[in-house]
């Protein structure tokens, strides 16, 4: 249907030849010469929920030992609106003690990442998973990813109707082969013909596909970066149904102006569950038709849209599902912050969200997040539910149990640990990016805690310290910690060095823009440090330091200089 | 006759000596005058007269292949001369029937610390232990090893005097070989010959002929370290270094080892030359050649470490009571002071020279041209809570690139590649993959056509997997036919080259069935011991065989050369 698909990526001949999903992995992970499994295989894997990584720290010494590069797996679990029972927090625990690296990962779309996996520890780790109820399919690669959902049940009465969703969503729109129990469960084939697919055929999407579910009016799923967004409406008590917005996504390219961040455009409202679910479902069938096979960086529906125009796009939609979209109802976001320490929902029930660092649990000297969790799931008296901030919330407390699980939260130093960290570093997301990410230009993770402990004492210098301004740092520009709708982001142009990007607004409706680039620390420190004395005396009352530097680079009239390379 | 001195001499040397180390000595002149009569035997074709002895048993004990070659030799000369030679195994030979053998001739090489061969171990320990007496034996031993060694030929030595001690008459006298040990012991052959040929049954004291060292002996290189990295990877239990090494002309085939000298410690030699108050510069004799104080404890002496002979002969030169241990010389002079420096020289005549160290060189003359590498294990082990770390492997290890190096090629004609066209099954875990980089590397670089499987085994894959990118570029281009791996602690239970052998049973079975030689470097125990135990299994189970006809396989492949180990 499409006339850009002439010549289609190498990836795309992969899926077809893969006999679902399947390819040669089996074969690949029995391979006792490698840790490491090939490329086809590889990019196979990501639809089983798995990257292949190395140690890129440890490259040049274990070739000098005449061993192959450090390859380990990446495995990231499906979690739809990112919730845990306490046994699975439990067995998530345990698998991750015994055959990753022991950090329990949060990421930003509100699931679990273990890192470090070697090859042979991949199918323990998925068999464990499984007896826990848990899986990794579909996670990663050109399918719909994780269903991301409004992560706090304060957030609104309905709340537990609006998250049933993002469940639904995801079983509606799973792919159909049993490759995954098949490779990793040893479900045995029940036939030679591989399964019909009618979503996703044997090709797949042209590229990976995020949902993203909001409530306004807090923001903290970010929700217009997902290629669909679902924007709840909610009035007097009441869903009554949800905005769907397309073609959000946040990576971009150093030096390539055609590849680009962008938010969702609203295309309309749908008011039953019935509807809604089939909207979803022709959203992909038309991205599927129409996305770009040829160049994967152009492949996301935030390029097919603009291709087409979102009124064609639109028409499509509706001619697939048979009705049209209703005019979009007004919604407002007045914030996009996680709700830190205790909360009691409409019900009663108790939530405690704990601060994580970059979403990395693990013990450290003082605070000991990680026996605190297992203490905590021990009891089986809070589920864990997991935030678009890489926090995590200790849920659906009673009354009763909230001193005892407060009790294991001092003892550990969980509760001062999240009292202390300043709004800024509670507001930072940082990606992955090195040592395992194949695509990290720059460090992120590793080194933004260490860049906000010289920012804060830049903030109090000018009495800021109590601003929630948003920081984010992604080690390359795909966007993976959504740096792009930061009120600053600094995006990874080469080891030490970022392009520094102001102007995005506090809500993350509006993105920023690159006001510096290439600076090194010295030079981020001296640029923050006149940010910030302009901004405490030129902000209008009550301007977040968003829309002020926003206001601040059209009065700098700041040239556009070229791109490095 | 003699004058005042040597009259003393003569008269010290008697009254010091027991009764054993008189006859001994008694023999050993007596020979001493034979031999400057001139012992140029005639042509034994010239002696052909009918032998008056018409059966011997030629026993053997041995290690790398040498002594059982030259027995099968002995055997053919005998029957040349209408002499029924059986050859006997000591590893299986009934010790029962020692008394009832009339002709015996014993070759016996030496191993380690004066050490026999581990086949000849229940020999040697019965002929030490038993009483029985040997009345009719006629004997003669010929003693293979390796002068660089403190205690060349021991075994030999200690067979030869027990023999004679059991009641046994010597035929011709022990005769002792270095590493070119073809020549002396065919020469020493031909002399059992002669005697057998011309019996008259009168003893033959206890002569020993040594071979002369030849000028011509072990090659010296000077090398220049090119290389030297740890193969294992942060965090392993283990560190194994890959050393190359550049040496001019230097020659060698795959399957050769690489002979070095460790140099002791400088901390060590400082502080006994300090307790001492020795001057480092001057001059001392150690078997013949001159040294300075410093170099005969830098580069000749084992100071390290010292055996408890040694400790002895320690003891007995400061007249103190120690008790018997291995101790190291600067704690054993700490302990047990030396009276006074002069002592030095006393003190000196006691030690041991550092014996050289092989290493399986794991390069190829066709891949690695010019070049000789080695793989060695830094030797790890505590003393009292202490880590210590083996003597040479610890100096290897520590080399540095650019660092001259003196080493020579000792020759293993025993671990040969077969003919190009031949398949070969290598198993080799650890630092027993050394040769097997050799082998490898030459026939990748010969474009040899024969297939080559590889068993290759350590404790850690991440870690552990030595040579893993030039083994995965072998694969690639086909010069390794096939791989197995155990890692034998990646997983709960702990798996081993043998397993994997066996879990390949049916093919490896077939390889040997069409012609594969299978060769197997590493650990003799347990390692080598549970990889023939598999072999056998495999050829039992995929040969349909009862256990002794899968050990008679065996032995088969062993005669044909087709089963080859070079074990530590």
């Amino acid at each position: 249907m499409s006339d850009t698909n002439q010549n289609l990526s190498s990836v795309e001949r992969i899926k077809i030849a893969s006999n679902g999903l399947r390819g040669t992995i089996k074969e690949s992970v029995a391979d006792e010469l490698t840790g490491s499994i090939p490329e086809e295989d590889a990019n196979l894997f990501k639809f089983h929920g798995m990257y292949q990584q190395d140690d890129r720290d440890r490259r040049e010494e274990r070739a000098q030992k005449k061993l192959e590069r450090l390859y380990s797996f990446m495995i990231r679990l499906r979690l739809p609106g990112g919730f845990m029972t306490p046994e699975q927090w439990l067995a998530t625990h345990d698998i991750a003690g015994k055959n990753s690296t022991g950090v329990i990962k949060i990421t930003t779309r509100q699931t679990i990442q273990l890192h470090g996996l070697l090859k042979r520890k991949i199918k323990p780790t998925i068999q464990a998973f499984n007896l826990a109820k848990l899986d990794s399919i579909a996670t990663c690669g050109d399918v719909n990813r994780n269903v991301i959902c409004a992560a706090h049940p304060k957030l609104s009465p309905v709340h537990a109707q609006i998250f049933a969703y993002a469940d639904k969503i995801s079983e509606a729109l799973k792919p159909k082969t049993r490759a995954y129990y098949e490779i990793w469960l040893d479900e045995e084939k029940l036939s030679e013909k591989t399964e019909e697919d009618p979503l996703y055929q044997a090709r797949y999407l042209p590229r990976k596909f995020k949902i993203g579910i909001g409530i306004p009016p807090n923001n903290d799923v970010d929700v217009l970066i997902n290629d669909l967004a679902l924007i709840a409406i909610v009035e007097n008590d009441e869903l009554k149904g949800f905005n769907i917005a397309v073609g959000g996504g946040l990576s971009s390219t150093h030096g390539n102006p055609e590849h680009y961040s962008r938010l969702a455009t609203v295309l309309g409202f749908t008011d039953t569950e019935e509807k809604t679910m089939k909207v979803i479902y022709e959203v992909l069938t038309v991205q599927r038709d129409f996305g770009d096979r040829s160049d994967r960086k152009k492949a996301r529906v935030k390029y097919t849209i603009d291709r087409l125009g979102a009124d064609v796009f639109k028409k499509e939609v509706e001619k697939r599902v048979g009705f049209q979209l209703e005019e979009a109802r007004p919604f407002e976001f007045n914030d996009r912050k996680d709700l830190y320490g205790w909360e009691q929902n409409h019900e009663g029930l108790w939530y405690y969200t704990v601060f994580l660092e970059n979403g990395r649990v693990l013990d450290h000297e003082d605070v000991k997040l990680k026996t605190a969790f297992y203490e905590i799931a021990k009891t089986g008296k809070a589920n864990f539910r997991f935030t678009c901030n890489q926090n995590l919330i200790l849920s659906d407390i009673a009354d009763k149990d909230k001193k005892k699980i407060e009790t294991i939260l001092k003892k550990y130093g969980v509760i001062d640990h999240t009292n202390n960290a300043s709004p800024v570093r509670k507001n930072s997301i940082a990606c992955v990016a090195l040592n395992t990410c194949p695509l990290a230009l720059a460090e992120a993770q590793r080194y933004l805690p260490s860049l906000i402990s010289k920012i804060e004492p830049l903030l109090e210098k000018y009495g800021l310290q109590d601003e929630e301004i948003i920081i984010r740092m992604t080690g390359c520009p795909n966007g993976c910690g959504r740096s792009s709708n930061s009120e600053i982001g600094f995006i990874g142009t080469a080891l030490g060095h970022y392009n520094l990007h102001i102007g995005g607004d506090h809500l993350g409706l509006r993105l920023n823009r690159k006001f510096k680039e290439n600076l090194n620390e010295e030079a981020i420190l001296k640029e923050l440090d006149f940010l910030f004395g302009e901004f405490k005396d030129k902000r209008k009352a009550g301007e977040s330091f968003g829309d002020f530097s926003n206001r601040l680079f059209s009065e700098l009239a700041v040239q556009d200089e070229p791109i490095l390379q | 006759m003699l004058d005042a001195s040597k009259m003393k001499l003569v008269e010290e040397l008697v009254t010091s000596s027991q009764t054993e180390e008189l006859i001994w000595l008694n023999g050993y002149i007596t020979g001493l005058l034979a031999g400057k009569k001139g012992l140029e035997q005639p042509a034994l074709a010239a002696v052909q007269s009918k032998p008056s002895v018409n059966k011997i048993t030629i026993a053997f004990g041995t290690e790398t292949g040498n002594s059982k070659k030259l027995a099968s030799l002995f055997a053919a000369k005998a029957k040349k001369v209408g002499i029924n030679a059986k050859m006997a195994d000591l590893n299986q030979y009934r010790l029962n029937d020692l008394q009832k053998e009339e002709y015996f001739i014993a070759i016996v090489s030496t191993h380690g610390d004066g050490e026999p061969p581990a086949a000849a171990k229940k020999f040697f320990d019965h002929i030490h232990a038993n009483g029985s007496k040997l009345e009719k034996m006629n004997y003669g031993v010929l003693a293979l090893g390796d002068t660089s060694y403190p205690l060349f030929c021991k075994a030999g030595e200690q067979v030869d005097l027990q023999l004679s001690k059991m009641g046994a008459q010597r035929l011709v006298p022990l005769q002792k070989c270095d590493t070119d040990f073809e020549a002396d012991a065919e020469a020493w052959f031909d002399g059992v010959l002669k005697q057998l040929t011309t019996a008259s049954g009168s003893a033959v004291p206890a002569v020993v002929t040594t071979a002369a060292k030849k000028s011509t002996g072990k090659k010296i290189y000077n090398g220049t370290v090119l290389a030297s990295v740890n193969l294992n990877d942060r965090g392993s239990n283990k560190e194994t270094f890959h050393i190359e090494i550049e040496a001019e002309g230097v020659e060698y085939l795959p399957g050769d080892a690489l002979g070095v000298v460790p140099g002791n410690p400088q901390h060590k030699v400082e502080a006994i030359i300090k307790l001492l108050e020795l001057d480092a510069d001057k001059k001392y004799t150690f078997r013949n050649d001159e040294y300075t104080a410093f170099d005969l404890l830098k580069k000749k002496l084992e100071i390290v470490y010292l055996p408890e002979r040694v400790v002895n002969a320690y003891a007995s030169l400061v007249s103190q009571d120690i008790p018997a241990t291995r101790i190291s010389l600067l704690d054993l002079l700490k302990i047990y002071p030396l009276k006074n420096s002069d002592h030095f020289e006393q003190l000196i005549g006691i030690l041991e020279p550092i014996a050289p160290r092989l290493y399986s060189i794991s390069s190829s003359p066709e891949a690695h041209s010019g070049e000789v590498h080695i793989t060695v294990a830094r030797d790890k082990f505590s003393v009292n809570d202490e880590l210590k770390y083996g003597l040479c492997s610890n100096f290897l290890a520590q080399f540095e690139v650019g660092q001259e190096v003196q080493f020579y090629i000792h020759k293993n004609s025993q671990f040969r590649l077969p003919a190009d066209d031949k398949d070969v099954i290598m198993i080799g875990p650890g630092t027993g993959i050394a040769p097997f980089r050799s082998f490898i590397a030459h026939r990748d670089a010969t474009g040899s056509n024969g297939k080559n499987w590889l068993f290759f085994g350590d404790q850690h894959f991440v870690t552990d997997f030595l040579y893993q990118t030039e083994i995965q570029n072998w694969v690639e281009t086909g010069s390794l036919s096939k791989i197995d791996l155990a890692f034998s602690r990646d997983q709960e239970e702990k798996i081993y080259v043998q397993h994997k052998l066996k879990k390949k049973g049916k093919e490896v079975f077939d390889w040997l069935q069409s012609g594969a030689t299978v060769y197997v470097c590493g650990t003799k125990e347990p390692m080598s011991i549970d990889v023939e135990n598999a072999l056998a299994e495999i050829i039992q189970t995929h040969g349909n065989k009862k256990e002794t006809e899968a050990l008679e396989f065996i032995n088969e492949l062993k005669s044909e050369g087709r089963y080859l180990k070079d074990v530590y």
